[in-house]
């Protein structure tokens, strides 16, 4: 089970001190995000020495500067719908238990971005997730990989693991747009299609930053990102169901000896158009 | 590459030629700011990129004024006394003190442009060609007075030479598909520039996959403006149309329109310069240029959306087909067939923005108060500012030609932080400094191709701007910069 540091990591912009020092140290967290302040230790140094931290630039490889993560009460009761959501940004009288879905994520970003007060502020949030952004393979900044319709190059490879389970890469060569990538990766990365496909772009409305426009644009990366993404999504679906309807559908050959299951239905509809135009196919007839 | 100084005045309103705010009172005011302090927070240091051989300020000879010349750029310019004219400047942004700089983008538009079309709506809207009752006679005359206003404005022979648009895009695609469905043949030949705008393009290739016709790319110099020695080369017989733009609206060069013009008519070419970058900034005159088509857009030149203009010479109007079908564009319709009418009506199916082109009328009237050739010395000395300031800011790669006695820049510099995107630094200069450029490939596509690049920053500038939204600019780009360097 994860620590209760690792757990609030997601917290980490919101400090107000850091250490240097290797021991552990109190660290107060100061935010109207929050009820009460709270207290917990940290079991690393936050930055290096060697980088003074300048106004709204976050320190590298700090325990803390992980990705977003966010947790539900298992007590609370839990609405699929983002806006609807029940689940509160967390309070220092609640104890964070289980992943989110994907409409809690979306709610919990929301959350966040919201509460930061200037539009800078969330310039120099998408900043900071942009270094968290895994590495992008070279050979993947291809053409069929770019999403199209944005200022900024963008190129996202999307596949389906074995648990049916979307993996999403992506990059971009726009350091802010690379901080929007890294945000819907962690909402999506690893998600069931389904819940994938039921994000609105004005669901992210909160997070475009500088861009009151919930419409399409060429500058609204929300919106071409999130659509590239649920499309290729929407094609693994459709692929992968096909491929299943196929294998689990399979057409049924009736004989003397009853009936029996025979190949697939591509295989069927190849037999069938086959004696119809007069040629001789194997199989049972 | 000068324009000439003819001096193009409305007809309708004469009145002085300087410190005008606007056409539409009684008594014209001479409105002139207290004076402004100049700023000199920032310190110019040495560019790593900037090329070799020093920018000597282009310098045009301007009519004597009794206020404003002398310190073009100092408190009284151009600048400062019209800045009251357009309301939507003062505001602020995220914070900060808005600082418009994209202007090749769309221009804000003066007090007098807004009353006139709200009076419009107010006093008498009603359809125009149709009604016989009052609001719709009034409605007709002024409509009509707004296409003789802009014919005056580009010294067209007359009004019925000015077809109304939708917009320039919407202008050339009616002559893609109206002229040159008509008049192209397999092998024809359309010269354009590899710097032109997607309008200019786009249609082009359109009509000519429909009709056989090729089209051939003017490239650029090593001083990165089209070259225009090779574009006689490029003509021939072969050649039957040449379509260019007579300001580059991401190079800021400025094309030799006279010359050309010359050329393509020689070879028996007709020619359309895409004017939507040179009509807000510079006298253009149709007559002296020897064009047979020209575009622009009124909302880059301080007017309303939604209505751009078509000049196109009577004799070829005349022979064109129509390209909307409709009402209006008809002389008789039966089942089977129908009679058009006469341009311009021939080439305006539907009702027309009506509102919009009488906001365009009010548009001339206010930009010939002040004088185009004004607005066009004091833009020069702006641009001039603006590049050599820009210059100087390290890591800068500005595209276009340095200006200089041969090259003449538009008000406009499109350029590139090295290791920052453009969009990360229009991002950060519009959300910390309030100041708002363009990013993107500015619809030129094929131009940042050639270029090398897949996306540039663009700071633009209308007469309205000042000598301080250049300093403003430069100081957030300098910030922009640093917090983009201590950051990585």
């Amino acid at each position: 089970m994860q620590s209760l540091t690792q757990n609030l990591s997601f917290l980490s912009p919101l400090f107000s001190q850091v250490s240097e020092s290797p021991e552990p140290k109190k660290i107060q967290l100061k935010s109207s995000f929050f009820k009460n302040p709270i207290f917990f230790t940290s079991h690393k140094s936050v930055h290096s020495p060697d980088k003074p931290i300048s106004t709204g630039v976050f320190p590298k490889n700090s325990i803390f500067f992980t990705s977003p993560k966010c947790y539900h009460n298992p007590d609370k009761p839990i609405s699929r719908n983002p806006r609807n959501s029940s689940v509160s940004c967390i309070t220092a009288h609640e104890i964070p238990l289980q992943p989110l879905t994907v409409p809690e994520k979306v709610h919990c970003l929301a959350c966040e971005f919201k509460s930061l007060p200037e539009p800078i502020d969330r310039v120099k949030r998408l900043l900071h997730y942009a270094t968290l952004l895994p590495p992008f393979d070279e050979s993947g900044r291809v053409e069929e990989n770019r999403v199209k319709g944005c200022t900024t190059m963008v190129w996202l490879q999307v596949e389906m693991d074995g648990n049916r389970l979307m993996r999403y890469k992506v990059d971009s060569d726009s350091e802010i747009t690379k901080g929007f990538c890294s945000c819907l990766i962690w909402l999506f990365d690893g998600a069931i299609p389904e819940e994938v496909l039921s994000v609105k772009t004005d669901d992210l409305a909160e997070m475009n930053v500088g861009m009151p426009s919930k419409g399409h644009s060429r500058v609204n990366t929300w919106h071409n990102i999130l659509i590239s993404i649920q499309k290729k999504t929407k094609n693994f679906v459709e692929v992968k169901d096909k491929d299943r309807s196929l294998t689990e559908f399979p057409p049924l050959v009736g004989s003397t000896d009853g009936f029996s299951v025979y190949g697939n239905y591509k295989e069927a509809q190849y037999m069938q158009e086959s004696r119809q135009a007069g040629n001789e196919v194997e199989g049972p007839t | 590459m000068m324009m000439a100084s003819t001096t193009v005045e409305s007809a309708f309103l004469k009145i002085p030629s300087f410190g005008f705010v606007n056409p539409n009172n009684a008594t014209s005011k001479l409105v002139s700011r207290s004076s402004v302090s100049l700023r000199f927070g920032f310190h110019f240091r040495s560019c790593a990129t900037s090329s070799a051989s020093a920018a000597e300020p282009a310098s045009a000879s301007s009519p004597s004024s009794v206020v404003n010349d002398g310190a073009k750029l100092g408190p009284g310019s151009l600048g400062h006394i019209t800045r009251p004219d357009f309301p939507i400047l003062h505001q602020a942004v995220n914070g900060s003190k808005l600082v418009y700089l994209d202007n090749a983008a769309t221009s804000q538009k003066p007090t007098a442009v807004l009353e006139a079309i709200q009076n419009y709506y107010e006093s008498y809207n009603s359809n125009v060609h149709r009604g016989i009752h009052y609001l719709s006679a009034r409605a007709t005359d002024e409509f009509e007075l707004a296409r003789q206003k802009v014919a005056n404005f580009i010294n067209a022979s007359e009004s019925r030479e000015i077809v109304f648009t939708r917009n320039a895009t919407e202008a050339i695609n009616l002559v893609a598909y109206s002229w040159g469905l008509t008049n192209l043949r397999p092998e024809d030949e359309i010269v354009l520039t590899i710097a032109e705008h997607h309008s200019n393009i786009v249609p082009w290739q359109l009509v000519a996959q429909k009709t056989g016709a090729n089209l051939k790319f003017l490239e650029l110099t090593e001083d990165e403006v089209p070259d225009v020695g090779k574009l006689k080369e490029m003509l021939s017989k072969k050649t039957k149309l040449v379509a260019v733009h007579h300001v580059s609206n991401m190079l800021a060069s400025v094309l030799p329109i006279e010359e050309i013009a010359s050329w393509a008519h020689d070879v028996g070419a007709k020619v359309l310069v895409d004017a939507c970058q040179s009509v807000p900034h510079m006298v253009v005159d149709v007559k002296k240029l020897g064009l047979d088509f020209l575009v622009a857009s009124s909302h880059k030149m301080c007017g309303p959306t939604g209505i751009g203009l078509l000049y196109g010479k009577s004799e070829l109007l005349n022979a064109m087909p129509p390209f909307l079908g409709g009402g209006e564009m008809i002389a008789d319709v039966f089942l089977d067939h129908s009679t058009y009418a006469e341009p311009p009506s021939r080439f305006e199916a539907g009702t027309p923005a009506i509102a919009e082109a009488i906001g365009l009328g009010a548009t001339i009237d206010y930009l010939s108060g002040i004088g185009m050739e004004r607005i066009h010395d004091y833009e020069v000395e702006l641009a001039n500012y603006l590049y050599n300031s820009l210059r100087s800011v390290p890591n800068i790669r500005i595209y276009g030609p340095e200006p200089s006695r041969v090259f003449k820049r538009a008000a406009l510099c499109s350029f590139n932080v090295e290791d920052v995107h453009p969009t990360d630094v229009a991002t950060f200069l519009d959300q910390q400094h309030g100041v708002a450029v363009r990013s993107g490939h500015h619809c030129a596509q094929p131009l940042h191709r050639y270029l090398g690049i897949n996306a540039s920053a663009r700071a633009s500038l209308h007469f309205y701007n000042t000598k301080e939204d250049v300093d403003d600019f430069i100081r957030a780009l300098t910030d922009t910069i640093s917090f983009f360097t201590s950051f990585k």
